[in-house]
C-alpha cells in the first residue's frame, strides 16, 4: 500500500510538473497568438502534429535526447499538454463579445489592461477547461513513463502484465483512474473559485 | 495597473525561462557521481534476473553504489541507453546484437558471433561484451504438445502444410526484428492463416485458450514447463544463436577496471535448464526476483 501511494505520488508529480510547464509556456503564448494573428496557424498546426505522434514513439525519440527517467517523461507530457492549453487560450481570448473589447477601449484601457482585465478573466473557464484536459491526457499517458525508466503507477501495471498477476495490475490502474477523477474534480473546484461571480452568471445567461 | 500587469507578465516569463533552463540541463546533464555503476535490463524475467544478479555480485564485491534501472521497455531502449551513458551495462545476446543491430546475416557458429559482435560493438560503439553466462536462448515455435500430436510437428518444416490452418502469436519485437517472423517466413515458406500481437506476459495464456496456435518462444521460458508447450526443432537453423553475456561500456570499466573480473564469475554459470529453472521460480512460482538471484548466487558460492 505505501509503495501506491509513493507511486500515486510521483505519478501526480510528473504529470502536473509537465502540464505546469505547458501552462507557464502555453497561456503566454497563446495570449502571443491573438495579438500576432499570423502566427496562430502554423503554431497551431504544430501542436496538433505533435499530438499525433504516438506516446511510446515520442518517448524513445526524447529519450535519445534527455535519457532514461523522468525527465523525457515530463517533457513529452509538455509537448502534449501543448495543444489544449494553447488552442484553449487562444480561442478562448478570441471568444469574448466584441462589445466588451470596445466597451474597454472607450475606457481608456491599454492592450495589456484589455488582455488581463477583460480578455482573461472572461476566457477563463475556457482556459480551465484546457488545463483539465491536458491534466487528465497527462496522467493517462505518464503510465507508458515505465517503458524508458520513468517512475509512475506505469510500474505496477507493466509488471503486473509481465507476471500476469491481475490484482497488482488494478493496483497500478485503479489509482490512476482514481487520480485523473480527482485533479478533474479538483480543477473544476478552482474553476468555481476563481471565475468572478458576475461572469459566472453572465455565462449561463449568455447560452 | 499597468505596473501589475508588467509585473505578471515578467512573472510568466521567468517561470518559463527556469523551466526551459532546467530542461536543458537535464537534459545535458548525465553527471554521475562518483562510485555509481547504472545496471540496466530489458522487459522480460530472465532479463531482469540477470541484471539483478550482476547488480548484486557488483554490490558483494565492490565498494561501488549500483543504481537499477530493471524492466526497461525493449532491446532498442537499452542499447540506446548503454550508448548515451545513462546505463553502465546491461545483458544482452549475441544474436540480437548480430542481427537486430548490427543488422548482418545469421552466423550459425556460436563462437564467430560471439567473436563480430565482440569486434563490431568494440569499433563502433566502444561497448564490450563480457564471457557469456552460458545459455543459449534462442527464439524458437512452440505448440501446445496435443497439437504436436495432431498434426504430428517435431520440427519447424513440419509447419509448412498445416500453417494455413493456424493462428500465429507473438510479441511486436518478434514481428519487427530481421530474425523474427520476416526471415522465419522467408526461410521455411510457410503461410499462417493469421498472426497475432501481444505483449510477451500474455503469450502463454492465449495459446492455452486457444486464440492462437503456435507461438513463439524464448528456449528458456519457465512457462514452457507449466503450459505444457513443445519447442519445434529448428531444422534449417534459422535462428541465430543467442548466448546472453554482460554488455558494458568501455569507458566504465577504464574506471572500475574490478568489473570486468567480478561480472565473469557468472561465465558459463547458467546452462539452459538452469536459466528455465530460475525463469520458472519467478514466473510460476511467484517468487520475487532479487530473491531469486540471491539464492542462485549463494548456491553457486559467488557471493557469500
Amino acid at each position: 500500500m505505501d509503495r501506491v501511494l509513493a507511486l500515486s505520488w510521483q505519478h501526480l508529480s510528473l504529470s502536473v510538473i509537465g502540464v505546469a510547464l505547458a501552462a507557464a509556456g502555453g497561456i503566454p503564448l497563446g495570449i502571443l497568438l491573438t495579438r500576432y494573428r499570423w502566427l496562430a496557424k502554423p503554431v497551431m498546426a504544430a501542436t496538433e502534429v505533435i499530438q499525433t505522434i504516438p506516446s511510446l514513439a515520442m518517448l524513445a525519440l526524447l529519450m535519445m535526447l534527455f535519457g532514461l527517467g523522468d525527465t523525457t517523461l515530463v517533457v513529452s507530457l509538455f509537448l502534449y499538454s501543448l495543444l489544449p492549453i494553447v488552442r484553449n487560450t487562444y480561442t478562448g481570448l478570441l471568444g469574448v463579445e466584441p462589445g466588451l473589447l470596445e466597451a474597454g477601449k472607450g475606457m481608456g484601457m491599454t492592450r495589456s489592461q484589455l488582455i488581463w482585465l477583460v480578455q482573461v478573466p472572461i476566457a477563463l473557464p475556457v482556459i480551465l477547461a484546457g488545463l483539465r484536459v491536458a491534466l487528465v491526457t497527462a496522467i493517462g499517458i505518464a503510465t507508458i513513463g515505465v517503458l524508458i525508466g520513468a517512475g509512475g503507477l506505469g510500474t505496477l501495471i507493466w509488471r503486473g502484465i509481465q507476471t500476469r498477476n491481475n490484482t497488482m495490475v488494478l493496483m497500478g490502474a485503479v489509482p490512476a483512474a482514481l487520480l485523473a477523477i480527482l485533479t478533474d474534480a479538483g480543477l473544476a473546484l478552482l474553476e468555481q473559485a476563481l471565475v468572478p461571480r458576475g461572469l459566472k452568471k453572465k455565462a449561463v445567461s449568455a447560452l | 495597473m499597468r505596473q501589475k500587469c508588467k509585473r505578471v507578465w515578467k512573472l510568466i516569463a521567468l517561470v518559463t525561462g527556469i523551466a526551459m533552463l532546467l530542461l536543458v540541463a537535464a537534459g545535458c546533464g548525465g553527471t554521475r557521481a562518483n562510485g555509481v555503476v547504472v545496471v540496466g535490463s530489458k522487459d522480460f524475467t530472465e532479463n531482469i534476473l540477470l541484471g539483478e544478479m550482476m547488480a548484486q555480485l557488483i554490490e558483494a564485491h565492490t565498494d561501488l553504489k549500483v543504481e537499477r534501472k530493471l524492466n526497461l521497455g525493449g532491446t532498442l531502449v537499452n542499447f540506446n541507453a548503454l550508448k548515451k551513458g545513462d546505463l553502465d551495462l546491461y545483458a544482452d545476446y549475441t544474436g540480437t546484437g548480430l542481427v537486430a543491430i548490427l543488422k548482418r546475416e545469421v552466423i550459425n557458429d556460436p563462437q564467430k558471433a560471439y567473436d563480430t559482435v565482440q569486434k563490431a560493438y568494440n569499433e563502433q560503439f566502444k561497448l564490450k561484451w563480457l564471457q557469456p553466462f552460458g545459455f543459449n536462448n534462442t527464439y524458437t515455435l512452440a505448440v501446445p504438445e496435443e497439437v504436436a500430436e495432431q498434426y504430428n510437428l517435431q520440427k519447424i518444416s513440419d509447419l509448412k502444410s498445416v500453417a494455413g490452418e493456424m493462428v500465429l502469436g507473438a510479441e511486436q519485437e518478434f514481428f519487427n526484428r530481421p530474425d523474427g517472423y520476416d526471415g522465419l517466413i522467408a526461410t521455411y515458406g510457410l503461410n499462417f492463416k493469421s498472426t497475432k500481437q501481444m505483449e510477451t506476459g500474455l503469450k502463454y495464456e492465449a495459446v492455452r485458450n486457444k486464440m492462437v496456435d503456435v507461438i513463439d518462444a524464448f528456449a528458456t521460458d519457465g512457462q514452457l514447463i507449466t503450459y505444457k508447450l513443445k519447442i519445434l526443432e529448428d531444422d534449417k537453423q534459422f535462428f541465430p544463436p543467442y548466448f546472453a553475456a554482460p554488455l558494458v561500456r568501455m569507458d566504465t570499466l577504464e574506471k572500475y577496471p574490478q568489473l570486468e573480473e567480478i561480472l565473469n564469475k557468472l561465465a558459463g554459470q547458467l546452462n539452459d535448464d538452469e536459466m528455465r529453472q530460475l525463469n520458472y521460480q519467478v514466473d510460476e512460482e511467484k517468487k520475487e526476483v532479487a530473491q531469486v538471484a540471491r539464492d542462485f548466487l549463494l548456491k553457486k558460492g559467488l557471493i557469500d
